[in-house]
């Protein structure tokens, strides 16, 4: 194993590079630091790709062409990684190489709404029952509905309004609901990074 | 009929075969779609209770939750983050929290103790504390957090993939002398603890004899080399596991002891039921009844 000069006695060492590949290059991959680290931003990479599978198609097979890129930016913005991760995605490979491909099939875009207000629903602790995210490349929603009873788990919801809601002013916007209707629209919240 | 007097070695033996079996096995209920799974792991009589991961099902009536389920009911808090959410976050989880707890009278409450986020970013693989630098930190934050809760919390042993991990035992040790917080001792990941960072079985020792509710579960290898073993809940009980369960069965069993197996992915009824049958035969089929149990909580 090779002798390692980065502080990795305790976990706590390696928190700022279980999520970035960058820093996780700083590491031997021989030794069980770089594996940790390797675990963690495996995770990252799963829960893009197996829950958007659609995005392989522009990247190739490991995905690894939006990934890495993604990451770093991600990074440099310091994103929370909360339930907006996908749709930070999809605002970075907006202005990527991908921008066209991308926009040009309407898929990706319901993918990675459905994915975050599916991330929203399964993880938002707060007392909201759900989410609604608009985007300004849609007039259709997505929302998320939390857990309502016990053999019912989240559900996902995409609508198609006749009477479009103005398009939030970022690309993205979502409100929450306080009840399991969609009788409000208090306008949109801008994503928080 | 002639009668010979045993030796004193299988007296004992006699004597302890006779002693009450206690330990109760129970599955972990996270999300709708087990739901026909766990009764049926119920009906046929291979568990005794369910955990529910209760954040997971805080929009849905305590009533209805209480209704669900015949049995007895441990709360495995999730997403709590007590060591990094700030006051009132806490006090209005802890408020939604209490519905259920009135609503279910549960065995026991049960949160973690882990790094949910860095610098205000979300680690997607929660990341174990410093145990001798943050000590005064976590034991006032549980102070608190019970105080908030308004009773004693059960908190989980994390599966320690580096070497502080070795300061676990002392640390959780420790931490219920000064807080009278339990510990919901995961045995398969002290066993991760133990394969990735040598963590000594037999360091666990005082904190299993003053534990009384236990998780188990599967756990796998890292893809890469040099191999960690990682607490995924998706694989059999590993060997390892089960033998350390076997050396330490009677510190684990004791009144009021539950075991819940967790499985959260690679959920096959069968296989489930194949390792709930490896844990009856370890630890004997509990002598008091369903009843019994959520009296002695
Ligand atoms: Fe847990
Ligand atoms: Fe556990």
């Amino acid at each position: 194993m090779t002798l390692l000069s980065l502080p990795s006695r305790i976990d706590r060492d390696l928190y700022p590079a279980l999520m970035s590949p960058e820093l996780n290059a700083k590491y031997p991959t021989d030794h069980k630091a770089f594996v940790r680290i390797d675990v963690s931003l495996r995770i990252y990479w799963h829960t893009l790709f197996d829950i958007c599978p659609e995005l392989l198609e522009l990247s190739g097979p490991d995905g690894m062409s939006i990934f890495r890129p993604f990451m770093a930016w991600a990074g440099e913005k310091k994103l929370a990684f909360d339930w907006s991760y996908y749709l930070w995605v999809y605002v970075w490979l907006r202005q990527s190489q991908f921008k066209d491909r991308l926009l040009a099939d309407g898929k990706y875009l319901r993918s990675i709404m459905a994915a975050s207000a599916a991330r929203w629903a399964i993880l938002d602790r707060g007392r909201s029952r759900g989410i609604v995210i608009g985007c300004a490349d849609t007039t259709d929603l997505v929302i998320g509905w939390k857990c309502r009873s016990v053999r019912v788990g989240r559900e996902i919801e995409l609508i198609e309004p006749e009477e479009p809601l103005p398009a939030p002013s970022d690309i993205f916007g979502y409100f929450t609901l306080p009840a399991f209707e969609l009788n409000v629209f208090p306008g949109w919240q801008g994503l928080a990074r | 009929m002639r009668r010979w007097p045993l030796p004193a070695a299988q007296a004992t033996f006699g004597a302890s075969k006779r002693k009450r079996k206690q330990m109760r096995l129970g599955f972990n209920f996270t999300l709708g779609d087990t739901y026909d799974m766990a009764q049926r792991l119920m009906a046929e009589g291979h568990i005794d209770y369910c955990e529910f991961l209760i954040d997971n099902f805080f929009c849905v009536d305590p009533d209805e939750l209480a209704k669900a389920f015949d049995c007895p009911i441990g709360l495995h808090i999730m997403y709590s983050k007590f060591l990094e959410a700030d006051r009132p976050t806490l006090v209005d989880f802890a408020a939604r929290l209490k519905d259920y707890i009135d609503a279910l009278n549960p065995i026991y409450v049960s949160d973690h103790i882990l790094r949910f986020s860095h610098e205000g970013r979300a680690f997607f693989h929660l990341g174990e504390i410093d145990y001798s630098a943050e000590y005064e930190f976590v034991r006032d934050k549980v102070l608190e957090w019970q105080d908030i809760v308004g009773q004693r919390i059960h908190f989980e042993n994390y599966p320690s993939i580096m070497d502080g991990g070795v300061e676990a035992p002392a640390f959780f040790e420790r931490l219920m002398k000064d807080t009278g917080a339990g510990v919901l001792f995961d045995a398969s990941n002290a066993v991760c603890s133990h394969r990735n960072c040598g963590t000594p079985f037999d360091a666990w020792r005082n904190v299993i004899a003053a534990a009384q509710h236990f998780h188990v579960a599967g756990y796998r290898q890292s893809l890469i080399e040099p191999f960690i073993s990682l607490d995924t809940h998706a694989e059999q009980l590993a060997p390892d596991t089960l033998d350390f369960l076997a050396n330490f069965r009677s510190v684990f069993d004791k009144p009021g002891a539950t075991m819940t197996y967790e499985r959260d992915d690679q959920i096959e009824f069968d296989a489930i039921v194949a390792d709930l049958k490896l844990l009856r035969n370890l630890f004997g089929q509990p002598q008091e009844g369903r009843h019994d149990l959520a009296v002695s909580a």
